[in-house]
């Protein structure tokens, strides 16, 4: 009956640092927490019937999760996040088969890493229900509700089952220092992934990276007028005010 | 001899033929209706496996039995775009099940020897990438601009017997349509506004351009300024129009993820770093409270 809160697995493209020749440079020791983290935890801390322990990688931070309400945090120190969400999802399944009694998992549903929470739920072979925005336990079964076009659906899947959240806004009310302070006390269970019985292989990378064609907008300056008189003429050269 | 499919499940999902492997036959497994069979069937592909789903019953819940379906030819590249719940959740079954490498962002796919050659952005576009994969491969590519031009129709293969896994599905509240889904222009508005009864004047910018307005979620759901339905976002509205004007919106992910399918983005900020600039394709670093009254101005004056 214990409920999973994967977190810091994935690479949010602000955090990556792009160089000159087109290189692209990740940070090597600690990731910023994703943008649907915040989202996910805090839909993981309401769907808790009892313990609720977070997972991350070798780049996650753990006082992030524990200053946001999880008891425990197991971290796979020697597996980092990698453009491969096949690879990632391997690890984090191997790890949630090592907490007693997992039945549900919630974990950010990133934009950036679109198959790690469908993979994740592959490899434990459960249900998921992706893009949620909120979810409630009702009986055995997880109600999660998301936004699918027009229309705001409701989708039941009984548990064990894996629920990716998708944030709505920014978190409004983060933890204080107090609270992080505090949070650096709780319990980190540090595994490799020799523990977990699998392969610890380097994060998958691309072979050859390089700069778009373009990268930035357009910038018109001058005053306001003129801005806006060039601007104006450059979007009927783009054929849009037609 | 590994076989190529497509995963449809949203139409969207037909725009990431293009970008496949030049000259493979492409096998697709659809779960919907018959519409979306249909229109699968007539991109050239070479066989249509159709999934059609219970009613009440989502898509996503025959996930395991259309990776059966997949798993049972070899695949060696299964290919789907971001867009549908249901085509991840085909994927992630797949991914799991032949321990495929999964990428996103991607544009492209050749052949190099044994290998797939995979091109794509990473970083959120910020660099164009290139990776190896040797072994099975499960692609969301970034869809094309258009599907393939409707041919000659493949026969339909019919699962009835699809298992789905136990799921139900209600529809809780359909919003109201308002205009933004299907607007050739859109004006949207964020926190940069300070007051409510500055928005006559956007709206007075909208109603030169012959646009929707728009704004971003706070403005809709903390301030009430907007109605709710006029929210774009990764939660609110998805618009596509040809010209999206963000006047005073910061570029937060979750608004632009509502804006993705704009033709033409253009930006008015006073913070030349604001995200927004790296999501348009025009900028105006200034104050909106002079910039929107002098675009306003030229427009009525053309």
């Amino acid at each position: 009956m214990t409920t999973v809160v994967v977190f810091n697995v994935a690479r949010e493209p602000a955090a990556a640092q792009v160089l000159a020749d087109g290189r692209l440079v990740w940070p090597a020791r600690k990731l910023p927490a994703g943008e649907d983290d915040h989202a996910a935890l805090a839909v993981a801390v309401g769907l808790a019937a009892s313990d609720l322990v977070g997972i991350t990688l070798g780049q996650g931070d753990p006082g992030w999760a524990a200053a946001r309400g999880t008891s425990e945090v197991v971290r796979v120190a020697d597996v980092t996040v990698g453009d491969d969400d096949g690879a990632t999802a391997a690890a984090l399944a191997a790890a949630v088969a090592e907490v007693d009694g997992a039945e549900l998992v919630v974990i950010g549903d990133s934009e950036h890493h679109p198959g790690l929470a469908p993979a994740l739920a592959g490899y434990l072979g459960w249900p998921v229900v992706l893009a949620a925005t909120s979810a409630v336990r009702i009986g055995s079964d997880v109600e999660a509700t998301r936004r699918a076009g027009r229309v705001e659906e409701t989708v039941s899947v009984p548990i064990p089952a894996v629920i990716a959240v998708a944030a709505a806004t920014e978190e409004s009310s983060p933890p204080g220092m107090k609270a992080m302070l505090a949070a650096r006390r709780l319990p980190v269970r540090d595994v490799t992934a020799a523990d977990l019985g699998i392969a610890a292989v380097p994060a998958f990378e691309p072979t050859l990276t390089s700069l778009p064609s373009s990268t930035t907008a357009r910038l018109i300056g001058g005053d306001p007028l003129q801005a806006a008189t060039e601007l104006v003429k450059a979007l009927r050269a783009e054929g849009v005010l037609e | 001899m590994t076989t190529t499919w497509l995963v449809v499940t949203d139409p969207l999902d037909l725009c990431a033929l293009g970008r496949l492997v030049p000259g493979l036959p492409v096998d697709s497994i659809v779960i919907g209706d018959r519409a979306l069979a249909d229109s699968s069937a007539r991109t050239g592909v070479r066989s249509v496996h159709w999934i059609e789903p219970v009613e009440g019953v989502p898509a996503d819940a025959y996930a395991a039995a259309a990776a059966d379906i997949v798993l049972g030819a070899a695949p060696g590249l299964v290919a789907t775009t971001a867009t549908a719940p249901a085509s991840r959740a085909v994927v992630g079954v797949v991914a799991a099940r032949c321990r495929a490498s999964v990428l996103s962002g991607v544009t492209g796919v050749s052949e190099a020897g044994d290998a797939l050659e995979v091109t794509g952005g990473a970083a959120g576009n910020a660099v164009v990438a290139t990776w190896e994969v040797s072994g099975p491969l499960c692609a969301f590519i970034a869809p094309a601009d258009e599907a393939p031009a409707p041919g000659v129709a493949v026969g339909l293969t019919p699962h009835p017997d699809a298992a789905p896994r136990p799921s139900r599905v209600t529809v809780s509240a359909a919003a109201v349509a308002s205009g933004l889904a299907d607007a050739a222009r859109v004006v949207g508005v964020g926190r940069g506004l300070r007051s409510r009864a500055d928005l006559a004047m956007v709206e007075a910018l909208a109603g030169s351009l012959d646009a929707e307005l728009a704004c971003s979620m706070p403005l809709a759901e903390d301030l009430g300024w907007l109605p709710k339905d006029r929210f774009v976002g990764r939660s609110g509205q998805q618009v596509s129009p040809r010209l999206y004007l963000a006047v005073g919106l910061s570029g937060a992910p979750q608004h632009l993820q509502g804006v993705r399918g704009a033709k033409v983005i253009v930006a008015v900020n006073s913070d030349p770093e604001a995200a927004i600039f790296r999501a348009a394709d025009y900028g105006i670093v200034g104050d909106l409270y002079e910039v929107v009254p002098a675009l306003t101005a030229v427009l009525a004056s053309d």
